[in-house]
């Protein structure tokens, strides 16, 4: 019992780096040797998939890229799984950025999605590009787009543009989504876009937002959410196309299984000391 | 005093009572002031915005150089990362195609053309769209510079993270041991490997635990050995009973659990923090209407 407890502590007193280590091998062992994990899907994430499965057919739908290249992996997965489901549907999308780097993310995801869609510039999609301002675009686009743009990120204008004819102001969209990182994000797109406009809205998160975001969620001002990588890979099962976000998922178990086997051996070692200083 | 003090106080209070009473006033002018005109003065200001945080960058680092406090050498870095990012964003096209290959300057645009003794020539982009073009200066930094720094950065945090959490997670008290119990479901139970577990495994773990926790109050083995032992009879004779089976969405197991802790007392949690901060904003909102804060024009 001596020895078993002395190994404890000599294993909850570790030196961090072997941490470092053990989490370094958790994540990358998986990503070189993919291991099939069953993926279950949750109710926020099952939402977002039948809000956007119900939206008829040909319709106009805002994104928001609202990330940048640190959140990508989280992010980046639901945008391009959100994009296909749009793109089977033959819905149109419109572009926006609230970050300076979505404009890059998009780029990205356009640059993905045109290998399986061919798609046509000004037919299929219009990246409008990115504006400084925060919430007040948001509030500009439910009032009046063409007061926010005036050209799309290629500098051409609105007017020439035949895919933008109609398009003024968020109720000229039949759905909006956001993949968003943090501020401006989410909560912006509820407040000053879905709220006041009544146009169903969506959303991407990181895994650490979701708290603040469910409580809109489960108010229904948020049709669903999908939170985090999880959430992604969830999204990935069930428009039946397995990306980057399974594949991730095997990676962030592990990570996540040695986290708490090292708060486990941490409180172990914890409470023996306790004991230990408490006899003597 | 009266330029310095009244005046911005008096802009703040009728500009905000004008925004605040547009949601209410039913006037054409006043709405168009508060859904267009106003956010088109906010989009102007946080543009001029940014240029006032440049600025302050670039003030800090080079007076962090100046001074030669510590880590002035980062400063140097920061200050050369400024100029280099503003040079190809503001001055620099970057990106000079010929034909569909594309050149970061107009001279290499240039050469290519003479070594290969083509007719073409060579095609700026337009200002605006040079930030963006693929092959172009300022996408390339983006791409290969600020994307794999900003990922890096934000990679490090895992292992922060696992190391602070190993250190700092302990169940001191029990409030500490809610926090970690909840913090373990959470991380198990929202990634796949969270399913594999089945609802056996997680109530024998809850017997460990608080087997663990017991260990502080009592000192006796015996009674600390029996209650682990009566605890572990008792989930296996409640399992049976229950007929709990390992695959399925029962209450111990740990997606619904954890799917539990995210829909309620974390929501009610969340929902008292956005209601608090909604009355702080109002609250705010009228000090600044009002021009009790006065914080903006240097006040305390």
């Amino acid at each position: 019992m001596r020895f078993l407890e002395d190994m404890i502590l000599k294993l909850g007193s570790v030196d961090r780096r072997y941490i470092f280590l053990l989490i370094g091998l958790a994540v990358l062992i998986p990503l070189l040797r993919p291991i099939d994990l069953p993926i279950r899907t949750t109710p926020t994430t099952e939402k977002v998939y039948k809000a956007i499965a119900e939206i008829p057919a040909n319709s106009k739908v805002l994104m928001s890229f609202d990330y940048g290249p640190s959140t990508k992996p989280e992010i980046h997965p639901m945008t391009l799984g959100v994009m296909r489901q749009l793109l089977r549907e033959d819905h149109q999308i419109y572009i926006t950025c609230l970050w300076p780097d979505g404009l890059y993310m998009a780029l990205d995801a356009l640059e993905e999605i045109n290998e399986e869609f061919e798609l046509v510039e000004y037919e299929d999609y219009v990246l409008l590009g990115f504006r400084p301002g925060n919430e007040a675009i948001v509030k500009g686009l439910a009032s009046d787009l063409r007061k926010v743009y005036t050209v799309d990120y290629r500098q051409t204008m609105l007017e020439d543009i035949p895919m933008m004819d109609g398009i003024n102001n968020l109720k000229d969209f039949q759905f909006i989504f956001t993949g968003s990182a943090g501020y401006p994000g989410t909560f912006e797109w509820v407040q000053y876009g879905g709220d006041p406009t009544g146009v169903p809205l969506s959303s991407g998160t990181t895994s650490i937002q979701v708290n603040e975001v469910m409580p809109y969620v489960q108010s229904g001002q948020i049709k669903g959410v999908l939170a985090g990588m999880p959430g992604a890979a969830e999204y990935e099962k069930l428009i039946g196309t397995p990306g980057i976000a399974i594949q991730g998922m095997a990676a962030q178990s592990f990570a996540h299984l040695v986290i708490v086997l090292f708060i486990v051996l941490g409180n172990l070692a914890y409470f023996i000391t306790e004991r230990r200083e408490r006899k003597y | 005093m009266f330029l310095k003090r009244y005046i911005p106080i008096g802009i703040v209070a009728f500009f905000g009572s004008l925004t605040l009473f547009g949601w209410f006033i039913d006037n054409e002018s006043v709405e168009a002031f508060v859904n267009d005109d106003a956010t088109q003065w906010y989009d102007i200001i946080a543009s001029f915005a940014i240029f006032l945080g440049a600025l302050n960058l670039l003030k800090l680092q080079f007076l962090k150089v100046v001074k030669r406090q510590s880590g002035w050498q980062y400063s140097v870095v920061a200050i050369a990362s400024f100029f280099f990012a503003f040079t190809i964003g503001f001055f620099m096209k970057g990106a000079f195609f010929v034909g569909e290959e594309v050149y970061f300057t107009q001279g290499a645009a240039e050469q290519a053309i003479l070594a290969s003794g083509s007719s073409e020539t060579v095609k700026a982009v337009e200002w605006g769209a040079h930030i963006s073009t693929e092959g172009g200066l300022f996408k390339w930094m983006f791409d290969n510079i600020f994307t794999p720094l900003s990922a890096t950065m934000f990679a490090l945090l895992a292992f922060y993270v696992a190391s602070a959490s190993y250190r700092a997670f302990r169940a001191r008290n029990f409030e500490a041991t809610l926090l970690l119990l909840a913090g373990i479901i959470i991380m198990l139970g929202r990634v796949p490997v969270g399913s594999l577990i089945t609802p056996w495994m997680v109530m024998y773990l809850l017997v460990f635990v608080g087997t663990i926790f017991m260990a502080n109050y009592f000192k006796d083995r015996k009674i600390i050995f029996g209650s682990f032992v009566v605890g572990l009879l008792g989930v296996t004779a409640i399992g049976i009973g229950m007929d709990w089976n390992p695959t399925e969405r029962a209450i111990f197991f740990l997606p619904s659990l954890q799917e539990w802790i995210y829909t309620v007392p974390n929501l009610a949690g969340a929902r008292a923090i956005m209601i608090g901060i909604g009355l702080g904003i109002i609250v705010t909102s009228l000090r600044y209407i009002f021009g009790l804060e006065k914080s903006y024009i240097g006040d305390q």
